[in-house]
């Protein structure tokens, strides 16, 4: 049971990670960013390659924040822009990111194969457990991403409030034109905003394959569940969030160990519905997130 | 030898055409008609797909009346053994039993779109989505996880419904066959665009107010789109199903929302004829790409299958910001009627 608790704190923080990247750019540019699972594959793939290379693997956490904030930067500059000076619908510059996570796809699976036939690699079998240190008998990166979320979000809550950038960057979040008409740059905002919030995909995918299998489609696996965390924790709410990564994370593991219990060991073969079941439910029943639920009378 | 197999190559590119083909006029009923962006069109496709694969070979022993006891679903290469022969000498059973498995991919794929609607009515299109890309998935975890329906990830062989005028000709009827029910489909959905009902659902799409203060129902009129365009994407599943001989819980977003949307975009949303053209184009790419891929095996450290990926991606890139339009953009249509009444002259100045 306590293993299980523990698996699920890993997965929560990890899922908290991606889901804060979603609501920061709903928050700032209005859109569902589809492309977030690519970023996500992105950091998968930096923590693998410096393990190849026998490099320390939580080095990863910084390439993958750098290489993946640096696609998200590239997605902004080269295509979102461009159809936000064209003043594009938000159905246009969504199809614009779903566009952009195949064109990474495409690329990635290049890299797969490239290191599996160069190198020999397990590149479609990404599991690095087996490197990871121990700390008093414990994996380590359950401590590293409790540790590196709790980091990501004070970090986060610091340079929203006390620093000059973030101040016009919460401004560019309540109204743009206005903003805009005050003098602020909201392109270059908009842009920092894509940065941190591609960056830290490319942390929770570092952090991932020292959790669980991995290959090149699990972003596109993933991306329902991250939708899910941050439509939980309220889209309009950046630190709902993590409040859904964990709701959704503890589901998956304690929930269904639970009701696999009672019901029989055929509940955990539909455990992978749960992030689609609480999406559909969630948008459906509370779209504005469960914080939005407020008890009568209160 | 080199001719045949050119002509297989252009036989398997008409069906695929002619697959996609539906597909992409289902989803112009629903998106270039009535506005509904759908981007679950994996799921209603991948219903007629799986329902298809669980029934056919149910269906077949049942119609050809053969009692056995071989399981269709787990040991699908018995019952194939069992019914091919069968069916390859009976013409008049093998297009009964595939008219009827037209019917029920239609069915199960209005009644998915159905349930599509439940997020359609409600949330705005940033949502939907989401909603709707995660629906699609949905059908392929249950198809993978509950084995009496195709067999989970094995997936089962389907029936050769093909095969009656002979194993050799094959591929060219499966072809004819379903480039005849494509042909229909352009018809109907052509004529659809032309009839009351179909200025209305553009009426919708222009605008939903002007629409409701003319006593349009925006509900019944949008689940009129979604069952009428998933109707024809689950007939579009049904036949890959029926084409490939086999299934597996295994069709991709990519292949099936995605490639489709790209489709209507290049072509242009909204014209049967451009939608059509759209199709061609990316299917001929594609087709190609395949054909060329094993010249490169051995010579890239990597599957060329990939460059579809990139390539794609750049030119619906390319398509958004240069061209959203397409490349036949929608004219709009006036009537007969209407003309006469406005005159020749008022229409130029509009």
């Amino acid at each position: 049971m306590i293993e299980t608790l523990v698996g699920g704190i890993t997965l929560s923080s990890i899922l908290s990670l991606m889901a804060i990247g979603i609501t920061l750019l709903y928050r700032t540019t209005k859109v569902p960013n589809f492309a977030h699972a690519s970023f996500v594959t992105t950091g998968i793939f930096a923590a693998f390659t410096l393990h190849l290379f026998n490099q320390p693997i939580y080095l990863g956490l910084l390439l993958g924040f750098l290489l993946s904030g640096l696609e998200a930067l590239l997605l902004f500059y080269l295509v979102l822009e461009p159809l936000r000076r064209r003043k594009s619908s938000i159905f246009i510059l969504m199809m614009a990111t779903l566009t952009y996570d195949i064109f990474l796809f495409g690329l990635i699976n290049i890299y797969a194969d490239y290191l599996q036939y160069t190198y020999k690699a397990t590149a479609r079998n990404i599991y690095l457990a087996g490197a990871d240190f121990k700390v008093l008998g414990v994996q380590g990166i359950t401590v590293v991403s409790v540790i590196t979320l709790v980091a990501c979000l004070f970090a986060l809550h610091i340079f929203l409030n006390k620093t000059v950038f973030g101040t016009a960057l919460r401004a560019v979040m309540e109204n743009d034109s206005l903003a805009l008409a005050s003098g602020i740059n909201v392109s270059a905002m908009l842009a920092i905003s894509w940065f941190i919030a591609g960056g830290l995909a490319g942390v929770a995918g570092a952090l991932l394959p020292l959790h669980i299998m991995c290959s090149p489609s699990t972003g596109m696996i993933l991306i329902a569940a991250m939708f899910a965390a941050s439509i939980l924790g309220g889209l309009e709410q950046l630190y709902g969030a993590p409040v859904g990564g964990f709701i959704l994370g503890l589901a998956e593991t304690l929930l269904v160990t639970g009701l696999s219990s009672v019901l029989g060991p055929w509940v955990m073969t539909y455990s992978g519905m749960i992030p689609y079941i609480a999406l559909i439910l969630g948008l459906i029943f509370c779209p504005r997130g469960l914080i939005s639920i407020r008890v009568r009378g209160a | 030898m080199a001719l045949e197999l050119i002509t297989l190559f252009i036989s398997d590119l008409l069906a695929l055409l002619g697959v996609y083909t539906i597909l992409t006029l289902s989803l112009n009923v629903q998106r270039g008609y009535a506005g509904i962006p759908n981007f679950g069109l994996l799921f209603s496709f991948a219903g007629g797909a799986y329902i298809t694969g669980s029934l056919a070979a149910r269906l077949g022993l049942l119609l050809a009346g053969v009692g056995t006891d071989i399981d269709p679903i787990s040991n699908s290469v018995g019952a194939m053994a069992v019914l091919n022969p069968i069916l390859r000498s009976s013409p008049l059973l093998t297009i009964t039993l595939t008219v009827i498995l037209l019917l029920i991919g239609a069915v199960t794929g209005a009644l998915l779109g159905l349930i599509q609607l439940g997020p359609v009515i409600r949330l705005r299109i940033d949502y939907l989505a989401i909603t709707l890309l995660a629906l699609g998935e949905v059908l392929n975890y249950i198809a993978t996880v509950y084995k009496p329906f195709i067999n989970g990830a094995l997936g089962v062989l389907v029936p050769d419904l093909f095969s009656w005028a002979g194993s050799e000709y094959r591929f060219m009827v499966a072809t004819l066959e379903i480039l005849l029910i494509a042909f229909l489909v352009f018809l109907y959905v052509e004529y659809l665009g032309r009839t009351p009902l179909g200025r209305v659902l553009k009426a919708i799409r222009e605008n939903e107010v002007a629409a409701t203060s003319l006593g349009k129902n925006l509900v019944t009129y949008r689940a009129i789109a979604m069952t009428i365009g998933s109707a024809f994407s689950g007939i579009a599943g049904a036949l890959w199903t029926l084409y490939l001989g086999a299934i597996t819980p295994s069709l991709q977003r990519f292949d099936w929302t995605f490639l489709p949307w790209l489709m209507i975009f290049l072509g242009g949303i909204g014209n049967n004829r451009g939608v059509f053209l759209g199709t061609f184009i990316f299917v001929l790419i594609n087709r190609l790409l395949v054909y060329i891929k094993h010249y490169f095996t051995g010579l890239l450290p990597f599957d060329v299958v990939w460059f579809d990926y990139i390539s794609l991606g750049i030119v619906m890139a390319l398509i958004l910001i240069y061209r959203p339009q397409g490349i036949l953009p929608e004219k709009p249509r006036v009537p007969g009627e209407i003309k006469e009444i406005m005159g020749k002259q008022s229409l130029e100045e509009r």
